[in-house]
């Protein structure tokens, strides 16, 4: 198994698409983050509206993130490598797992690297203002929330493109819906029904609401969003793992 | 010693493979032939577990491929030398591999060696031609040093010296008493390498056995004569039963041995130059042994397609 999981770490190590949407996903939040750091805060206090804007962040880094899940599998397919992975290693189960174990260290790993260099950035560029500030027990949440996220949408993503096998399909299923067709389908359901649906909402009314710094109280809680998220991410990666373990190569 | 046993696979309502049973034997090169759709792949793929068969197994040395542990190490395999990340060098492409079975990496440097690629073990695939990945591919079914390989159309996309050199160290794995089972479109080639043959049609057996068997099954066979009494001798032969064709520096009789016609020849006094049994090639065995279950065919070229009114 570790040498599975070595495998498939080297392989995403070695292909150009998935370390430049790493790179994105690091990268991106923390430049915009710098600049913002910048330019706000003029008047001398940050209060929470700094962990907030970090928060912002997490889909955008999750949402990436979930494209280099979607590459480490469709891009076997694309490529043909996956003939000579199932040879190598005929138990799907195993490969399967290694995919996915090495989806979430790269994403978690990715997160908290965007988390760390947000936070540095702007306590850099802050304190050449003399501003300072300190994270509280609110702030820890959303930034564990926005590791959280990431994991699960990679891992969303990982499943999209193994249920796709197709880089075009899959992508565009993994920011589409949540994006544009989950907020699409939930705002009609909530207008039909004249009650606010969007908590049912998978990705938008709960995995992105992780990160929410309030509640409202016609929302999911933390916890259940959480569960709502988790839930709906579990039946794709069950699907994308039934699907590749019975499909032919 | 690879065994496979009424071996069945369909695509929804079309069977790729039919009830299909072989076995390749150790220390010799086995050919897998089959025309355009015949099934081949198919039954590599359902060997190696890429595709579930719906029936029948494939086992190597007694055990089924998926139940091998490190299966690199005993069954090398070479399905398509595409199947290579463009982007990846050469040498990653193999050391990935080589990491899923711990395979070390000095072995990655020596099969590079081995296949001619040192040279381009950091070039990446996307920039090499259909020769080099061919060789890469090879250099992938060789990492784990199998007792087993199986090869299909491993000499496609080389050059003369390429071809030669795959015949060569096809011939060099046998001797060293590994099972090679190859499958190709270059008949030739194959005849020049293959000890035994298996021949399929429309996903079922046609013939399996040396190849010596298979020839001497459906090669055509007849005795070429160059002669000053040729009219002579072909008269006497044609009342013994045989059949004359005609050439410019003599004749070809057909349906009569060489001995009977070198008999025939002596008792009658008559002068030859040249009496040899001739045999037709691999390839008009293998047109022949496969004509009935040759699925897809093109018009022949002496009913003037090329002129055909276009539409």
């Amino acid at each position: 198994m570790i040498g599975v999981l070595k495998s498939e770490l080297f392989k995403l190590r070695t292909t150009r698409a998935t370390k430049i949407v790493v790179i994105c996903s690091v990268a991106l939040p923390a430049i915009i983050f710098g600049l913002t750091s910048a330019f706000a805060f003029t008047n001398g206090e940050v209060g929470d509206s700094l962990v907030s804007m970090v928060g912002n962040f997490a889909p955008l880094t999750g949402l990436l993130l979930g494209v280099v899940g979607v590459l480490c599998s469709t891009q076997e397919y694309s490529q043909g490598t996956i003939r000579i992975t199932l040879v190598a290693t005929p138990n799907r189960l195993k490969v399967f797992v290694a995919k996915l174990l090495t989806t979430l260290v790269v994403s978690v790993a990715s997160a908290l690297l965007m988390l760390l260099l947000c936070l540095l950035l702007s306590q850099v560029v802050l304190s050449t203002r003399n501003v300072t500030f300190e994270l509280i027990g609110s702030d820890i949440r959303v930034l564990f929330s926005a590791v959280i996220l990431s994991a699960f949408l990679s891992i969303l993503g990982l499943s999209l493109g193994l249920i796709f096998k197709s880089s075009p399909g899959a992508i565009s299923a993994l920011l589409l819906w949540p994006t544009i067709l989950e907020g699409m389908v939930f705002g009609l359901l909530s207008v039909a029904f004249d009650n606010n649906m969007m908590k049912f909402a998978p990705v938008q009314g709960n995995g992105f609401r992780l990160i929410a710094t309030y509640v409202g109280t016609d929302e999911n809680t933390w916890l259940v969003s959480l569960t709502y998220f988790s839930a709906f991410v579990a039946v794709f990666a069950v699907l994308g793992a039934v699907l590749f373990a019975r499909r032919d190569a | 010693m690879i065994v496979v046993e009424n071996l069945t696979k369909s695509y929804g309502s079309k069977k790729a493979v039919d009830n299909l049973s072989f076995s390749v034997t150790s220390g010799r090169v086995t050919g897998f032939l089959g025309p355009n759709g015949s099934g081949k792949s198919t039954t590599m793929r359902c060997m190696l577990g890429l595709d579930k068969p719906d029936a029948g197994i494939a086992t190597f040395d007694g055990r089924k491929y998926t139940d091998i542990e490190s299966p690199l190490t005993h069954v090398g395999s070479l399905l398509d030398a595409g199947d290579a990340h463009k982007g990846r060098t050469a040498r990653n492409h193999l050391r990935w591999i080589a990491m899923t079975n711990g395979i070390s990496a000095s072995r990655v440097d020596a099969v590079l060696q081995m296949v001619g690629m040192q040279d381009a073990a950091r070039t990446k695939v996307g920039k090499f031609s259909l020769g080099m990945r061919q060789r890469l591919g090879l250099a992938v079914a060789l990492l784990g040093d199998p007792k087993v390989v199986i090869l299909d159309e491993p000499a496609n996309g080389l050059d003369p010296e390429g071809i030669r050199w795959t015949r060569e160290v096809m011939r060099h794995l046998a001797n060293e008493g590994r099972s090679v089972l190859v499958s190709s479109h270059q008949l030739v080639e194959l005849s020049l390498v293959a000890d035994d043959l298996i021949v399929i049609g429309q996903g079922k057996l046609i013939s399996s056995g040396p190849i010596g068997n298979f020839m001497t099954q459906h090669a055509k066979t007849w005795v070429r004569v160059v002669s000053p009494q040729f009219d002579a001798l072909a008269a006497l032969v044609t009342a013994q039963g045989g059949t004359v064709e005609r050439t410019p520096d003599g004749g070809d009789f057909h349906a009569i041995s060489a001995i009977t016609v070198g008999n025939i020849a002596a008792a009658n006094n008559i002068v030859l130059h040249e009496l040899s049994p001739q045999t037709g090639s691999l390839e008009e065995a293998f047109l022949d042994a496969t004509d009935a279950s040759v699925e897809y065919r093109g018009q022949s070229t002496t009913t003037n397609v090329w002129d055909a009114p276009q539409p």
